[in-house]
């Protein structure tokens, strides 16, 4: 698994254009997150930059590269060769998923914590680390299971496009306008109850009891994610 | 050395959707042989290859490899070095870590320059994949394959797209390997390899076994030809004989030699010049048309 990691992390560096798209413009966008954040606070709130943050390098730094990455080497038939070795298709999808999963994670966690110096810290750390990993699982899963639909990287533009911009568009909602009203509709969408327990754990002033009942609808979309990516997920190109 | 098959496969059958690719296919390769399995496109052999390798799952019968189910990566695949029909490499790797990659998965060891010197890479090794020729492609594939010099080969169309020097460092390697023990299993359209190599052959043809033995066994099956053209009209011949389309005269015989010098003694009583005369044993090429037929 970390052979494999190894190389994919050598070849991310290689290729400049996944370099640019996938890990230094989620990081300029955040940056401006940042940097403007007492406007997008006034009509939301911090806890809603820590979402967005989050959820723009979970889309663009992790569940793109890694659609791209698996159809590329799939189309390519790397995967085939990976799989003629003694390593376990487990090990194999560990060790090209982990080099854009851990750039990712050290991105929202780096992001995070200068946002947290720059606007004060969030309220419940552990909470917020458990909705980031929570976050993070469910976009390696749905980036399995677009990658079963995908056929190449440029075709990844296009599929990788309503899951990327759907999660965005529903961490804005939840976040701007809050889950007072259709308070079911946006726990039960994808991100949505993540994005209402980043809220909270980085607003705080909200019972911690609230919050983990925010858990089971995060946890299920990894369940679903998974779920769907054990289906859809293919090996070999389709003949 | 063990006369145990390292594989064994019975009553495999292979099918995609409404299509059966592979049907009731049984046979065994035993240590230390080369066994070619040929065949026409869209034979099945790939399939099958693929099904022993533990590519593809078969639709029903059984497939063993060194004892085990081709599915057990960690039991076979240390065991085994498999070349695909296609590269399969990634772009943006260069030659010596797609080599180091793919020989540290598959657990054995061995020296990564010694391995890219075999197939004559050493001036490539710090060239990226993207940069190679499909020559240069097949023969990365090939030294993956030999990485550890593992106890079952398998080659899969080995020398397309390479050049005669290349396919003869190829063979070389083999021959080697062979020397060294490992058991060869190999698909290939040239067929001229396959007879100058082959212990043993499969042929197939739309999913099935046509005819299966050493290179002798299948072409003594068919008579071999012995062919001339006439000036003017036919006359009695000592030998049976039928007129091909071109005009030429065709003589099928299971006794090359004595009729031959029967045909020759015969010309030369009676003053009879066979132009272009041509005679020679049966080829594998012939045993493949007439399966195709």
């Amino acid at each position: 698994m970390f052979a494999i990691a190894r190389t994919e992390l050598t070849q991310i560096f290689r290729n400049r254009l996944v370099l640019v798209t996938s890990f230094i413009m989620p990081v300029a966008v955040s940056a401006f997150f940042i940097y403007r954040h007492d406007a997008f606070a006034s009509f939301a709130s911090l806890g809603y930059i820590a979402a967005i943050v989050m959820f723009t390098v979970g889309a663009f730094g992790l569940y793109t590269t890694t659609v791209t990455t698996l159809a590329s080497r799939r189309q390519n038939l790397f995967l085939k060769r990976l799989r003629s070795t003694a390593e376990s298709d487990a090990g194999i999808l560990s060790g090209l998923i982990l080099p854009a999963t851990v750039i990712a994670a050290v991105q929202v966690a780096g992001i995070l914590t200068v946002f947290g110096v720059v606007a004060g810290a969030p309220s419940n750390v552990p909470l917020l680390v458990v909705a980031v990993i929570a976050v993070i699982a469910m976009m390696i899963g749905l980036a399995l299971a677009t990658a079963g639909v995908t056929n190449s990287p440029e075709h990844a533009q296009v599929t990788t496009l309503p899951v990327s911009l759907g999660v965005i568009a529903v961490a804005s909602w939840v976040g701007i306008t809050g889950t007072e009203e259709l308070t079911m509709l946006k726990r039960l969408l994808p991100g949505g109850a993540a994005t209402e327990l980043v809220t909270n754990a980085w607003n705080g002033g909200v019972a911690l009891s609230d919050s983990l009942i925010l858990l089971a609808p995060t946890f299920a979309w990894v369940v679903v994610a998974v779920s769907f990516a054990h289906r859809m997920f293919r090996w070999e190109p389709r003949r | 050395m063990s006369t145990t098959p390292v594989i064994e496969v019975e009553r495999l059958n292979l099918k995609y959707g409404d299509f059966h690719a592979v049907k009731d296919l049984t046979f065994e390769v035993r240590p230390g042989e080369l066994y070619a399995l040929l065949g026409t496109n869209g034979a099945g052999k790939t399939s099958t290859l693929e099904a022993v390798e533990g590519h593809r799952t078969p639709s029903s019968g059984t497939v063993r490899v060194f004892g085990h189910s081709p599915g057990d990566r960690r039991a076979v695949r240390p065991r085994m070095g498999i070349m695909l029909q296609e590269s399969g490499f990634s772009p943006d790797l260069t030659v010596r870590e797609s080599v180091g990659l793919i020989g540290r998965l598959t657990r054995r060891t061995d020296d990564v320059g010694r391995v890219i010197d075999i197939v004559g890479l050493t001036g490539k090794a710090g060239t990226l994949v993207s940069q190679l020729s499909g020559g240069e492609k097949r023969r990365l594939d090939f030294a993956t394959a030999v990485y550890g010099t593992p106890e079952l080969i398998f080659l899969d169309e080995p020398t397309t797209g390479l050049d005669i020097q290349s396919r003869d460092h190829l063979w070389q390697a083999v021959d080697r390997l062979r020397e060294n023990g490992s058991t060869v299993v190999l698909t290939t359209h040239y067929l001229e390899e396959a007879q100058q190599r082959a212990d043993r052959i499969g042929l197939m043809h739309q999913g099935v076994f046509h005819r299966e033995g050493t290179v002798t066994e299948l072409t003594r099956t068919l008579p071999s030809v012995i062919k001339f053209t006439l000036d003017g009209p036919v006359p009695a011949l000592p030998l049976a004989a039928t007129v091909g389309a071109d005009g030429a005269v065709l003589v099928e015989t299971f006794g090359l030699q004595k009729d031959l010098n029967l045909l020759l003694a015969w010309a030369q009583d009676n003053a009879v010049d066979l132009r272009d005369l041509s005679a020679g044993p049966t080829r594998l090429d012939d045993v493949f048309r007439a399966i195709e037929s």
